[in-house]
Parts: structure tokens; C-alpha cells; sequence
């Protein structure tokens, strides 16, 4: 096993007009991954604007200046490519896999929507995005029991006026009140070359690359000032758990037990990743271990605990466990919370850890197996930390970790004075 | 500011490359194996012939408690030991079923594929099966049915199945069963399906870095204490298609969404026109710029996203087209679903829509072949529809070289819009008129 987790040459550059690229070579598939991180998130959105940054990502899609609407998809996917979007607190991003000899295209497609989207977006455009939206919003939050769940964490974890406190698809209200200067506005104050990392893995040269990145986006002007989101780094504890029960339509009761951790990215969350592999991945889990096997409280597959991998406030670290029938929603809490208190208290064993790491391995080689995995990876380590080549000590970084580190970050993020719990229970009980 | 306004076209196409496959009967079983060099990361998965379509009428999610009750100790040791043993090498077992195959996979870095396959082997061949644990496995198993079948879509999913199908055939009933199917298993049911199915050889599949591997160690633990040959795995099944359309009404009080399950009967996997109705399906609703989703989500603003295809097992196939809707456009959704269909069927596609159909789906195969998992699941292939080692590159080769008039005549042999049965899971007190209204089909309410 090689000691990096990045085994593969990275070579970078950066536009006059800012704009970083990342080029990772590697010929094996006559692929190549082309994927633009933007440095801007639903963390940017002011009150009023929440799903904003989302509804964006969507209109990316639509047209822009050389680009006639609906014809971005259909260019990439007859060129065989796949391709997507996805927006998070943090950042948006935009990404395609095209066999190789369809790179230029790539490239023209992505420069054309970051330079040249303004012209050609319209209020019919808006006005159908809008309703797709409301639609993603019914279909993956209200329409499914518990989907709300992250909607009703966000606000519990982080105090009104924190970047986190708003979920990413915004409430219906706001994308109601969308209107078409704000996006326009939206797209010259963000989506400028130097507030964008561009990386492309797969079947190409670093060269060729940089020449085509020049070629494309060189033109396209820098932009000065362009405005941080609000510092969320320090969350004032509020010294009291957060509790908050919901009576509704859910087939069993469930609880979520959530805190606010570390930064991603930082030595504090390497440990909380590895403490949650412990805690809650796999049926050698102590979560599964002692709620879905021994206490047998808990619903074999719906036991897990994860950190959502957020980068400019403490992350949240989530364990959740669904009753099995027969038990109650207290009781299942009292038993999450029992083995989220241990942590602290119950010395992780070798074991435990070795099979966390272990699982973690697989993990990290899973998402590098394919170049879009590491292209993504690429840019956010480009994005977030400034250097596409710290993405290679992500893995060294948690083989490292100790059962002590993992005690003491228990001790110190997850007591239950900060502890946040959100109850889900069905309306009739029998 | 000067942006490219032309739009640069194609670099020198790179020849299609698929892993060099490599096939070896070993221990009584087959090694189907692919070469990717320098990659860490390794796959095995072990195919065997005990799909869906195995099980008995009325036992109908056997297979699935099977494949958790495997976990619950070995032979050799109780199900914690043995949870810590295998992950303690990075991986789970991940298991999975579709209605031609079942299989079992591990995932780890590549000098603890050795390892990984042992321990797989241990779980299939000589699992503990105690009464008891089978018993709370079956009890869970329908509870995480119950759970799953509150959210949408898998009820109208049954109803379309039991319509296309008919419910008195293992293959009219839901793949993994139902909550009620699986409570009424018992641990006897789940000793004897193993007993029949799970100790013959089956395939291994591996995937990795072959100059790190060894085959036949891999093919001598994988089918170690194995017996019994092939079984004879039964024909295509001839599917009468409905006489006109109509509507199935799944009550789901509340709903801000209608859920759409439209389809019909197609044909099953071998059939000799599976390139072109492949083609004809993504025309119209296999990929994000096809007709459907053009229309549904990107004109009208109805739905987050609409898809249809045509899928197919050994023995049978289905043409289905799935979403979401807001309940206030439900009727009219569904009528210009089941309008584009029609007009598909009828005026078959054009060659601006064929280019970017047959470009795409030739690309997917090197662009979506590119993890050994992805590959494996590209190997079972080959195995389960007897398949010879080039056939990526022919395929490739045969979608590039299908034509307009190809294409339409596969949808309009395939596609029977006035044959189509439309579930809709929704909630029928506020759909129920504007769905009569529509004229489309006469509604039959489904059992709740």
C-alpha cells in the first residue's frame, strides 16, 4: 500500500484572471473527469434568499451566451459523457466524465456558462427551474417519512445568523420570492475565474491542459471583492441540550442524535472520523453492536453514525437509530445516547480500531477507483485548503489516529450539554 | 470579454478498451476475472443461480432473509466474531439479488482479496442458520420492508408488477417480497432454499490487479466443499400485453406527490432487438434530454425528474416509465406521458435524437466502466446471459451502427401505449375526478 493516498502526479497552475487548474494524468481509461469547484454555498445566502445558491446550480444548466437552452446535457451526453451538479453549505459544484477526445468540448461548455451565463438567462428559464425545485423539494424532504430530518437538524446545530443554520434547498417562501436580478447579480458576484478551481484527471496531459484552460476561460475577466460568506468557525455553546420531538406520519419512532464537531480538514476531524467509523459503520459498530444485537432496540439497517464532511464551521457529527417494534422512542434515545456518552469513557479497543481503519482504507481507494472520484477530491482540497496535494494525507491522517485522541475529542464535542436530539414518532401508537 | 463562441469539436477518438477478461474452470466451479493494473483496490463477487426467480410462490422474499441470515454466524464462529473478522479487512459483505442471479461481494484493498474470499466463503457455504437467529432475522426483514414500503413507490411498484405479470406468478410479485410474504416465512423455508441452492459452485467473479492475485487460490476457497450441477434455467415466458389501457389508483392521503408507475410487458433479454428498443427507450426516457424528461421537467416544470426503459431478465422484460409529480398536475402529466409514448410509437425517433442516444450509451461503457465494482457488475453480465469477452466492444460497435430506421421499428413494435397500465400512488380523494376526467383508462382502485 503506497504511504500516500494520492499516488498519482498532480500538477497545478493559475490563470492571470485567478482561476487555479489541478491536472492529474493517468491513461489507464480513455476517459477524463472535468470538474469545477465554486467557492460558494448556501453559506453565502442572506436571510431571504435561502436555496439561492441551489436554484443557481440549476439555471447552470439552461443556456448561456454560445450555448442555446437544454443544450449543455445533450451536447455532453452525445459526446457519451455523464455529468451532474451538486450544491452543499460549503460549495457548488459542476462536473462531467467524457471519453477523451471530447475534453475541448468539456471545456468550452463550462467556460461559456462561467463567463457568458447572464445574457442568456430568462424569467421562463427561472420560472421552470423554480417549480423543478419545489418538485426535489417535495420529492427528497416532504413527500418521505423522516425526510425532513437534516431540515430540522441544521437550525437545532447552528444559532440564527450562522452559515449553517438554513438547509441548502432553502424554504419554499424564499424560491417563491426569487426574482431574476438577484441571479443575475448572483452569478457576476460569485462565479468569476478567481473564486473557481478547475481540475481534470483522467486521459490527458497537464500541458494540454493548461493550454486548453488559457484558451477557454482566459478571457474571462476577474473579479475583485467578492464577498465571504459570515464566520461560523465559533459556535458559543449554549450550555443545554436541544430537543425537539415531532408527532407525524412515520411507520416507527426514530431518533437522531447530532453535534457539532470539528472542521473538516482539520487534525480534530480525522479523529472524529475514524470515532464514527467506530461508533456506527458496519455490523462490528458499537451502535449495532449493542442496539440493533444486544440491546436488540434498534432496527438492524437503519443503526449508522456519520460527520457530514463540512469545511468552514464545526461539522455535525449524526448517529441515528430507528425502534425496532415495541420499543419506545425514549427508550431508543436513552440507548443512543448511552453508547455516544461511552466514547468518552469506554476505552476504544485495538480492534475496534484497526476495523475502522480498515474500513475507512477501503473507503478512501473506492472513491480515488475512478478519475471523477479524484477529480472531485482534487478541487476540494484546491478549493478548501488552497493545495491539491494535501488530499494525499487524508489517509495517513486517520491511520494515525489513537483510541486516546478519540476519548479525548468524545470528552471534549460530545457531551450532552451540547447534545442535540430530534425524536421522530408515529401518530398512533399501539 | 471574448469567450470561444465556436463550439470545438471531437480530438482523435481513443480506440474502446475492456479489461481483458479471463476465464477458468477451477474446483468444480468458473473464475471469470478481469486484469486492471495498478489498481488498489479488488473485487470478488460470487454469482450464483438463485435469484428471485428461484423462489417458490408464496415465499416470496426467501432469498433476502437468506442473505442476512448468512451474517449470523458460521461453522465457525457467532456472528459478532465474524462481523469483526471480515471488517477488520475493510470490507462488508454486500449482498445482492435480481431476478436471474444471486450474489455476494467483497470489496478490499488487493493483498486481502485471499482473505476477504475466504471469509465470503464461510458465510455461503456453511452458515450457523440457528432457528432462532433465522427466525429474528425474518422478523426484521419484514420490518425493514414495512418501513421501506411507507415511503412512495414501492406499493404502486407491486401493483404495476401483479398488473403486468399477474400475481399468481413469482415474477407478477415484488422482487423481495412484500411485509406479509416475509412474515409468513419460517426457518425451515430459509434452511432448505439454501440447502438447494447455495452449496452448488456458481461463478466467482474477481476484478483487480491479476499479477497480485491468484485465481485458482481464489476459485479453491470460493468453491471449497461445493456439489451439484447447473439447473436447467428455463426458456423465455410468453407475456400476453393487456387489452386497452388502465388506470391503478394507490391511496396515499396527503401526498404532495403523485407517484407514476406506467408500463407494459417487452421482451426478454436475448431477444434480437435488444439494441434498438435499448436505443428507442433512451430516445424517450432513458437519459436526461429524452423526450419525457424534456417535456415533463424541463418544459412544463411538473416533476424533479421523469425516466423510462426498457429492462429485461432471462425470461422476461418490462417497458416502464417512473416520477414524482406535484399533485395538482397529475392528470396532466399523465396524459402527456402517455401522449409522448404514443407519438414515440407511432413516428419513431429522429437522427438528431438517435446521435446524441447511441453517442451516449456508447460512451457510458468507458466512461461508467471504470471501478472494479463497475466492471464486476459488467463480468456478471457476460455470465448471466452467456455472453462472449468481447461483447462490450460489440456492442459498442452495434449501438454506433444503429440507424433511424432501426430504432423506430423497435419502438414501434415495442411500445403499446393503448395497452399501458398508469398507477398512480397519490392521494386519490383530491386526483380521483381529474384522473376520470382524463378519459385515459378505467380506474381500478388497488387493494389498500
Amino acid at each position: 500500500m503506497p504511504d500516500s493516498g494520492y499516488p498519482w502526479p498532480i500538477e497545478t497552475t493559475r490563470l492571470d484572471n485567478g482561476l487555479r487548474v489541478v491536472v492529474s494524468e493517468d491513461r489507464t481509461a480513455p476517459a477524463v473527469a472535468v470538474n469545477l469547484w465554486y467557492d460558494v454555498g448556501s453559506r453565502h445566502e442572506p436571510e431571504g434568499q435561502t436555496g439561492f445558491a441551489h436554484l443557481f446550480e440549476h439555471l447552470m444548466f439552461e443556456g448561456s451566451m454560445n450555448v442555446a437552452k437544454t443544450e449543455h446535457m445533450k451536447l455532453v451526453q452525445g459526446a457519451g459523457g455523464s455529468l451532474n451538479a451538486t450544491t452543499n453549505p460549503d460549495r457548488t459544484n459542476y462536473f462531467e466524465t467524457v471519453p477523451a477526445e471530447h475534453l475541448e468540448l468539456a471545456l468550452w461548455l463550462e467556460a461559456d456558462r462561467m463567463g457568458g451565463l447572464v445574457p442568456a438567462l430568462t424569467q421562463e428559464t427561472l420560472d421552470n427551474q423554480r417549480d423543478v425545485v419545489k418538485n426535489e423539494r417535495r420529492q427528497r424532504y416532504e413527500n418521505v417519512p423522516y425526510g425532513d430530518a437534516w431540515l430540522r437538524l441544521l437550525p437545532l446545530l447552528y444559532p440564527p445568523g450562522h452559515p449553517y443554520h438554513h438547509a441548502t434547498i432553502g424554504s419554499m417562501a424564499d424560491l417563491n420570492a426569487a426574482d431574476l436580478a438577484t441571479f443575475q447579480a448572483f452569478h457576476r458576484t460569485y462565479y468569476a475565474p478567481n473564486n473557481a478551481v478547475l481540475t481534470v484527471v483522467g486521459d490527458a496531459s497537464a500541458a494540454e491542459v493548461f493550454a486548453l484552460a488559457d484558451k477557454y476561460f482566459g478571457a474571462i475577466p476577474a473579479r475583485a471583492d467578492i464577498p465571504s460568506a459570515p464566520d461560523g468557525r465559533v459556535v458559543p455553546a449554549t450550555g443545554r441540550p436541544a430537543v425537539e420531538t415531532i408527532t407525524g406520519d412515520v411507520p416507527a419512532p426514530r431518533v437522531y442524535v447530532a453535534h457539532r464537531t470539528y472542521p473538516f480538514g482539520t487534525p480534530g476531524y480525522d479523529v472524529l472520523t475514524v470515532l464514527a467509523t467506530v461508533l456506527g459503520s458496519g455490523r462490528g459498530s458499537r451502535l449495532y453492536q449493542r442496539l440493533a444485537d444486544g440491546e436488540r432496540i434498534a432496527q438492524p439497517d437503519l443503526v449508522g453514525a456519520y460527520g457530514v464532511d463540512l469545511a468552514h464551521a464545526p461539522a455535525p457529527l449524526i448517529a441515528t437509530a430507528t425502534a425496532r417494534p415495541g420499543v419506545t422512542g425514549e427508550r431508543l434515545a436513552a440507548g443512543l445516547a448511552e453508547v455516544v456518552d461511552e466514547l468518552a469513557t469506554v476505552p476504544v479497543t485495538a480492534t475496534e480500531l484497526d476495523r475502522a481503519k480498515a474500513l475507512l482504507t477501503t473507503a478512501w481507494w473506492r472513491q480515488m477507483s475512478t478519475v471523477d472520484g479524484r477529480a472531485d477530491t482534487l478541487g476540494r482540497y484546491a478549493t478548501q485548503f488552497g493545495d491539491p496535494a494535501k488530499a494525499g494525507e487524508r489517509l495517513p491522517a486517520w491511520l494515525a489516529v489513537t483510541a486516546e485522541q478519540i476519548a479525548e475529542a468524545a470528552a471534549e464535542v460530545l457531551g450532552a450539554a451540547d447534545r442535540v436530539t430530534l425524536t421522530y414518532l408515529p401518530e398512533e401508537t399501539s | 470579454m471574448t469567450l470561444i463562441t465556436h463550439r470545438p469539436g471531437p480530438g482523435a477518438a481513443r480506440p474502446y478498451r475492456f479489461p481483458p477478461v479471463v476465464r477458468r474452470a477451477v474446483a468444480g466451479g468458473q473464475v471469470v476475472a478481469a486484469h486492471l493494473p495498478g489498481q488498489n483496490l479488488a473485487v470478488a463477487l460470487l454469482l450464483l443461480d438463485a435469484g428471485a426467480a428461484r423462489e417458490p410462490v408464496g415465499k416470496e422474499g426467501l432469498a433476502g432473509v437468506l442473505a442476512k441470515a448468512l451474517e449470523e454466524g458460521t461453522a465457525q464462529r457467532d456472528a459478532t466474531a465474524y462481523a469483526l473478522a471480515i471488517e477488520a479487512l475493510g470490507t462488508e459483505l454486500v449482498t445482492g439479488l435480481d431476478w436471474d442471479s444471486f450474489q455476494v461481494s467483497v470489496q478490499v484493498p488487493v493483498d486481502r482479496l485471499s482473505a476477504a474470499v475466504e471469509l465470503l466463503a464461510e458465510a455461503v457455504r456453511t452458515p450457523r442458520l440457528d432457528p432462532t437467529d433465522v427466525r429474528r432475522v425474518r422478523d426484521d426483514e419484514a420490518t425493514a420492508l414495512r418501513m421501506d414500503w411507507a415511503n412512495p413507490g414501492p406499493r404502486a411498484d407491486a401493483a404495476l408488477r401483479a398488473d403486468l405479470f399477474g400475481a399468481e406468478n413469482r415474477w407478477g410479485r415484488p422482487m423481495y417480497g412484500d411485509p406479509d410474504s416475509v412474515a409468513a416465512l419460517d426457518a425451515e423455508d430459509v434452511t432448505v432454499f439454501h440447502s438447494e441452492w447455495f452449496i452448488r459452485p456458481g461463478t466467482l467473479i474477481v476484478v483487480g490487479d491479476l499479477d497480485r492475485l491468484d485465481l485458482d487460490a481464489l476459485g479453491a476457497a470460493a468453491f471449497a466443499g461445493t456439489g451439484g450441477g447447473p439447473v436447467d434455467r428455463g426458456g423465455p415466458i410468453e407475456v400476453p400485453i393487456r387489452e386497452g389501457r388502465r388506470i391503478i389508483l394507490v391511496d396515499r392521503p396527503g401526498s404532495v406527490q403523485s407517484t407514476l408507475r406506467l408500463g407494459h410487458p417487452s421482451p426478454h433479454r436475448a431477444h434480437p432487438d435488444h439494441v434498438p428498443m435499448t436505443l428507442a427507450g433512451t430516445v424517450l426516457g432513458g437519459a436526461f434530454t429524452s423526450r419525457l424528461n424534456h417535456l415533463i421537467r424541463e418544459v412544463r416544470g411538473y416533476t424533479y425528474g421523469i425516466r423510462g426503459d426498457f429492462a429485461s431478465s432471462r425470461r422476461f422484460g418490462r417497458f416502464a416509465v417512473s416520477s414524482g409529480v406535484q399533485t395538482a398536475v397529475t392528470a396532466p402529466a399523465l396524459v402527456e406521458a402517455v401522449g409522448e409514448i404514443t407519438r414515440t410509437q407511432a413516428g419513431g425517433v429522429t437522427e438528431d435524437e438517435l446521435a446524441v442516444a447511441r453517442s451516449w450509451r456508447a460512451g457510458q461503457l468507458s466512461v461508467e466502466l471504470q471501478s472494479p465494482r463497475a466492471i464486476a457488475s459488467a463480468l456478471t453480465t457476460l455470465v448471466v446471459h452467456d455472453l462472449p469477452d468481447d461483447y462490450h466492444a460489440r456492442l459498442r460497435e452495434s449501438l454506433l451502427a444503429a440507424d433511424v430506421e432501426q430504432v423506430s421499428a423497435a419502438a414501434a413494435a415495442h411500445l403499446h401505449p393503448e395497452s399501458l397500465t398508469l398507477v398512480v400512488e397519490g392521494d386519490a380523494a383530491v386526483i380521483r375526478d381529474e384522473l376520470v376526467a382524463t378519459g385515459l383508462g378505467e380506474i381500478v382502485d388497488a387493494a389498500p
